[in-house]
């Protein structure tokens, strides 16, 4: 009877845990509902089961790590490592384009240049930033958005987009609100998964976990280094959750 | 602080000020200030978060009706030359107005980037292209067409005012004015014509577009001389099938505005081409969905809130008609706040300092409306009683905002 009741209990215990808790402070603490996708990610799901994926991975300069301790720091190449260590038997080929101060055109542009080349099954794709700072038209940043998403789609690969770096400074300097409201409602249009950047490393400024802008001189490599690491774990634990979607949800995410 | 206010005792009989107007406009300056500083929880209660419209389409509809109002007397008692005069002062101050603005814009993005000492982590950033091209970036500042973030609705007012200078003697045919205005808007639309900016791309509010809300409220405002008096203010009438139009436009909108902020994902399962219509309601050219809603706003507006409502006389209302009357002068204080206030929450953006930014705001800009109104009657040598006594309002020049005139 006890023991009965004890199991009970467990099962209680099991169902009712939130997801990130189980996982005890999954990438980096963050709020689970910025960690969910909210959209199914087939073409990831069909590529993971048949043990080959290919990721393309395209933006401006933070994918290339400016700041990190080097270039092995940067969130793409930290985000393979964490998916080979999760998936040691799967045959990840991953490739990073970018530089600084690209617009959305112009990153659309290699999108569609390296999908003429080699098929991709995932291509995460950092938006939005040089619009932003340099006020560019956000009509235009969003047509480019829903062309390269269309054409992302018809090469048979599954998208995530990724917004904004959060900073006071831009915030306080820029009219980012509106181009990240427009990046989230384009990306949704198309059901694509966006990482929410700016909300994901503003809750890790307020709770102390990693804040880049306020670290002073001699800390800021090492916060900079973390914040990359903290970065890779939330898209790789967005991209589980849309791999769990499209296969129907019972795995986890 | 109410016996400062202009038109605070309805004239027996006579056209009195339109304390309506006064108070939405003095609401809307408050709301773009709050707009103007991101990060200011207060801002998730602006008219943005309930309706496709906003306080800058507020803005420039009433700033049409001052001008209407104004401009349309001036043209009436002194003809064109006289008014477009008035109107072109008014615009040298606006333009000068922004350039001290943009100044203080470049001195704060200075400013915050030394303190925040981030060269580089913000390396990517191109904000600074006053400190990398000075001179090109002056002179296209002059030129209107380098308009940093949050600058922007200033040039948008001085382009629209420029336009009322041709435009005033069509005030005397509506029909014409609104004919032309709205074949403009609807050129512009379909052809993607806007003003030219300095980076690639065009204005961030596309003067060619966002005039035919500013001309319809310079029809609403202007009331034509009949007999040596003024008119009647032209006012859409009363009709229930109007009524219910409206009230389905801003349901309509508040479940768009609704659906993009809390119910996203529910656009995937739209058909695409609804979806990516709802996802390109642009500000810049004035979509159609932003201009049915602030006018189906004014419309219920105008029909439940009575010229004579009590309230608008109230001790609680009197701050926003005393900003509304002052309109200009707290306009540009209020951009110039948004300025400090970012800073502020950009240095630390917990509750206290929300409070502290929103109550200090919110009182510089009652107390500019309460000096505005303060000198002009010591300017004018008028005691307050004798400015709400119906002969010499009658006298006077028709009761003009400082938003437009003088």
């Amino acid at each position: 009877m006890t023991l009965g009741a004890g199991r009970v209990l467990l099962l209680l215990g099991l169902l009712l845990a939130p997801p990130a808790a189980t996982a005890g402070g999954m990438a980096c603490d963050a709020p689970p509902e910025l960690l969910a996708a909210n959209a199914a990610l087939p073409a990831t799901a069909r590529a993971a089961s048949t043990g080959s994926l290919r990721i393309l991975i395209v933006g401006s300069a933070s994918v290339l790590g400016p700041g990190t301790s080097g270039p092995s720091a940067a969130w793409p190449v930290r985000l393979e490592a964490l998916i080979r260590a999760r998936a040691p038997h799967l045959k990840l080929d991953m490739v990073t384009r970018g530089a600084r101060g690209l617009t959305t055109a112009e990153t659309g542009a290699i999108i569609a240049a390296e999908l003429a080349r080699s098929p991709f099954n995932l291509v995460l794709w950092q938006a939005g930033t040089a619009e932003a700072v340099r006020g560019l038209d956000l009509d235009e940043m969003v047509e480019e958005l829903h062309a390269g998403l269309a054409k992302v789609v018809a090469a048979g690969a599954d998208a995530v987009l990724m917004d904004h770096q959060f900073s006071r400074f831009i915030r306080a300097n820029a009219n980012v609100d509106a181009y990240r409201d427009a990046l989230r409602l384009t990306a949704a249009a198309h059901g694509v998964p966006v990482l929410r950047r700016w909300d994901l490393m503003q809750a890790w400024a307020e709770d102390d976990i990693v804040d880049v802008e306020r670290a002073s001189r001699q800390e800021r490599v090492a916060a900079t280094d973390k914040l990359n690491d903290c970065l890779a774990q939330a898209m790789q634990a967005l991209i589980r959750d849309g791999v769990a979607e499209a296969r129907g949800r019972p795995g986890q995410r | 602080m109410r016996q400062l206010i202009r038109g605070m005792q309805p004239g027996a009989g006579k056209m009195a000020r339109d304390l309506r107007a006064d108070a939405f406009r003095g609401i809307a300056l408050w709301f773009i200030l709050i707009d103007h500083i991101p990060g200011n929880r207060l801002g998730g209660l602006t008219l943005r978060n309930v309706a496709l419209s906003d306080a800058t389409e507020a803005f420039v509809l009433l700033a049409g009706y001052a001008a209407g109002l104004a401009y349309g007397a001036t043209l009436d008692r002194h003809g064109w030359a006289f008014a477009a005069a008035a109107l072109l002062r008014r615009l040298g101050t606006l333009y000068v107005a922004h350039i001290f603005l943009f100044v203080v814009f470049t001195a704060q993005v200075g400013y915050s980037a030394a303190a925040l000492e981030s060269s580089a982590y913000l390396d990517e950033m191109h904000l600074d292209v006053f400190g990398e091209q000075p001179y090109l970036a002056l002179l296209q500042a002059l030129l209107l067409r380098f308009q940093p973030a949050f600058l922007d609705i200033l040039p948008l007012y001085i382009v629209l005012m420029l336009m009322l200078v041709p435009a005033l003697p069509l005030l005397r045919w509506p029909w014409l004015l609104m004919g032309l205005s709205v074949a403009g808007y609807v050129v512009v639309r379909l052809f993607g014509l806007n003003l030219p900016n300095w980076v690639d791309g065009g204005w961030f509010f596309n003067p060619l577009a966002w005039q035919v809300l500013f001309f319809t409220g310079c029809l609403l405002g202007y009331t034509p001389w009949r007999e040596g008096r003024r008119g009647p203010a032209p006012a859409v009438p009363f009709h229930p099938a109007l009524i219910g139009a409206a009230i389905l436009a801003l349901l309509l909108g508040l479940v768009i505005v609704l659906i993009g902020d809390y119910g996203e994902q529910w656009l995937a399962e739209l058909p695409q081409p609804l979806a990516e219509l709802l996802t390109t309601i642009d500000k810049t050219g004035l979509h159609p969905f932003r201009l049915i809603s602030v006018l189906a706003l004014a419309y219920l507006v105008g029909h439940a809130v009575p010229r004579d409502a009590n309230w608008l006389r109230s001790r609680l209302a009197a701050p926003f008609v005393l900003m509304g009357q002052h309109g200009l002068p707290v306009f540009c204080v209020g951009i110039f706040l948004a300025f400090l206030g970012r800073l502020a929450l950009e240095m630390d953006d917990r509750w206290p300092m929300q409070v502290a930014v929103n109550l200090a705001g919110l009182a510089a800009l009652i107390s500019i409306g309460i000096i505005g109104a303060w000198y002009r009657l010591r300017e004018r040598g008028e005691s307050a009683h004798s400015a709400t006594n119906p002969a010499a309002v009658g006298l006077r020049a028709p009761a003009a905002s400082s938003t437009t005139a003088r």
